[in-house]
């Protein structure tokens, strides 16, 4: 039932071959595998007669009812580092610093279904050629042979291509995740996910014929989020959707994105800063045009795989046309309006004095007050004490738009020169739909706490004191870094 | 009898008032510019949002 396979390189995946069962397709999920995976993988574990509740939720809804037989269980692989051995009289996994975890790489689960079979997978972005940049990731939890382990990953399948496609795949990847970061949300299975996107059981082989968008909107909805539908113009160049796009996934969201030119829906979990600064991009910038390539998880190749913002293979960032963010309740100034409004913040240089335009990058993303100030908290030193006090004293609603403005210098190393906090909560039409806005000098304070601003009294300067600081730090909390091994 | 809440701004040390010129040009550009941009931007997005569900995905 467990088998252990060194290995002296990536190459040597190909004995899985030798013991798995045709059903699983093991020669070619080893080509994937080596083709894919770094040579830090020094080991697999290989766990028969896995019960994986992915597979048997297809397989008791649909690969039963059929006339050829279909195993029940599934193949489990386990991926390790050269530190780890295993003991096959004791089913002992040891490793010299007894830190299990930190030798461990993920796991990949094989269907017996003969085609596409590479089922629910967590593989840590650290042993993935290729991938690069940030990634959203949630710590899952692995049981085997008696111990409890942890991967940092994004859930990643193949599709089944006979009860669900792309679309499937990806809404199944993106709540997955949401499940395993977030308790609110809970655990929704392939079938479930099959159901979800109709009104009704479609039956056998319907699910495969396709998804539109709409019905990935509906499995979002029906999983208790709050989805945000947002498309491009596909004739027209449109720089605010791909700043959203950016936007979102930089707050923590994964996205559920579709490129309609190739009929194909991704993931998008991640994304890489470009090393080096062009100026390609003249005037004012956002994030977006400092993105290098995108981090997605496509059901067609292993998972992290990079995607350039422009001119890749097998696509690129500029073919993706719409996209889906299952947010949470409670986010009603939309993104548009955010990035509308984060320039015009300019005109209020008056109180808070900013870099020039042409020499400024602005980046927003969605986080919470209490992420706010927890990562003030842990920064005190940067934040003159009555800045800190206005920090926790406003009662900011429970999500906020933070926009950061920074030169060029400050964000190749990671700083601002300033930041407002936008209320989440606010209407389309609110002139005024700001907590804080603040640089190094001054802050302006808003107070929210009346819907009928008056403008006399509803808002506030502090002039603040120097903290010996040149910048504050920009606030990067949501994705991890790849550390490439 | 009914205490009257303290204001935010009452707990904020040397919270001074804004000088209304200061924000002026911004109160304009929002009421003229900004807030009916992003109305029709928000109200585009919808359409182009409507089109694009329809639109199959598959492979």
């Amino acid at each position: 039932m467990y088998i252990w396979l060194p290995l002296s390189s990536s190459a040597d995946l190909a004995q899985l071959e030798q013991h798995i069962a045709p059903e699983y397709s093991p020669k070619l999920v080893a080509q994937k595998l080596s083709g894919g995976l770094s040579n830090a993988v020094r080991a697999v574990m290989v766990e028969g007669d896995y019960v994986d509740k992915d597979y048997r939720s297809t397989y008791y809804n649909f690969y039963a009812k059929k006339g050829q037989y279909y195993k029940a269980d599934c193949v489990r692989l386990h991926f390790f580092d050269e530190m780890v051995s295993f003991g096959d009289k004791t089913y002992r996994l040891t490793c010299a610093d007894d830190r299990l975890e930190d030798h461990y790489f993920g796991y990949m689960v094989l269907r017996p279904t003969g085609i596409a079979t590479i089922g629910r997978s967590i593989l840590s972005p650290d042993v993935r050629n290729g991938a690069r940049g940030f990634v959203i990731t949630a710590h899952h939890k692995v049981h085997l042979l008696g111990y409890k382990l942890k991967i940092q990953g994004f859930p990643s399948m193949d599709q089944h291509v006979d009860i669900s496609v792309c679309a499937h795949a990806a809404c199944w990847s993106v709540l997955r995740h949401y499940s395993e970061r977030y308790n609110i949300y809970r655990e929704y299975l392939t079938h479930d996910i099959t159901m979800m996107a109709q009104q009704f059981n479609p039956g056998g082989l319907v699910p495969s014929r396709g998804l539109q968008i709409s019905h990935a909107e509906r499995v979002f909805q029906e999983a208790g989020t709050f989805p945000v539908h947002t498309a491009r113009d596909v004739n027209k160049t449109d720089a605010a959707f791909y700043r959203q796009l950016s936007a979102y996934v930089e707050s923590g969201f994964p996205l559920f994105a579709a490129m309609h030119n190739r009929g194909h829906a991704i993931a998008v979990v991640g994304l890489e800063w470009r090393k080096s600064h062009s100026a390609l991009t003249l005037g004012l910038r956002y994030a977006w045009d400092e993105v290098e390539s995108l981090v997605v998880v496509d059901d067609n190749h292993l998972p992290y795989l990079s995607v350039p913002v422009t001119g890749g293979t097998p696509y690129s960032a500029e073919d993706i046309d719409a996209f889906i963010v299952a947010l949470p309740e409670k986010v009603f100034y939309p993104a548009d309006a955010v990035d509308r409004l984060a320039p015009t913040l300019f005109k209020l240089g008056a109180v808070v004095d900013l870099p020039k335009p042409d020499e400024t990058i602005i980046r927003y993303f969605i986080t919470t007050g209490s992420a706010l100030r927890s990562f003030v908290r842990g920064r005190e030193s940067e934040f003159d004490p009555r800045l800190l006090q206005t920090i926790m004293t406003l009662p900011f609603s429970q999500f906020i738009w933070i926009v950061e403005f920074s030169t060029e210098a400050e964000w190749a190393v990671g700083q601002i020169s300033a930041r407002a906090v936008i209320d989440a909560t606010a209407s389309l039409r609110e002139r005024m739909p700001l907590w804080l806005f603040h640089n190094r000098k001054h802050a302006l304070v808003f107070n929210r706490k009346s819907v009928a601003l008056d403008l006399a009294t509803g808002m506030g300067t502090l002039s603040l004191a120097d903290t010996g600081h040149t910048a504050f730090t920009r606030m990067d909390q949501n994705l991890r870094p790849i550390q490439t091994k | 009898m009914d205490k009257k809440e303290d204001s935010i701004f009452d707990l904020i040390e040397d919270l001074k008032p804004v000088d209304p010129q200061a924000i002026a040009e911004f109160e304009r550009a929002m009421d003229d510019e900004v807030i009916p941009e992003i109305v029709r931007v928000v109200e585009e997005r919808r359409m182009l949002a409507a089109e694009s569900r329809r639109r199959q995905l598959k492979c």
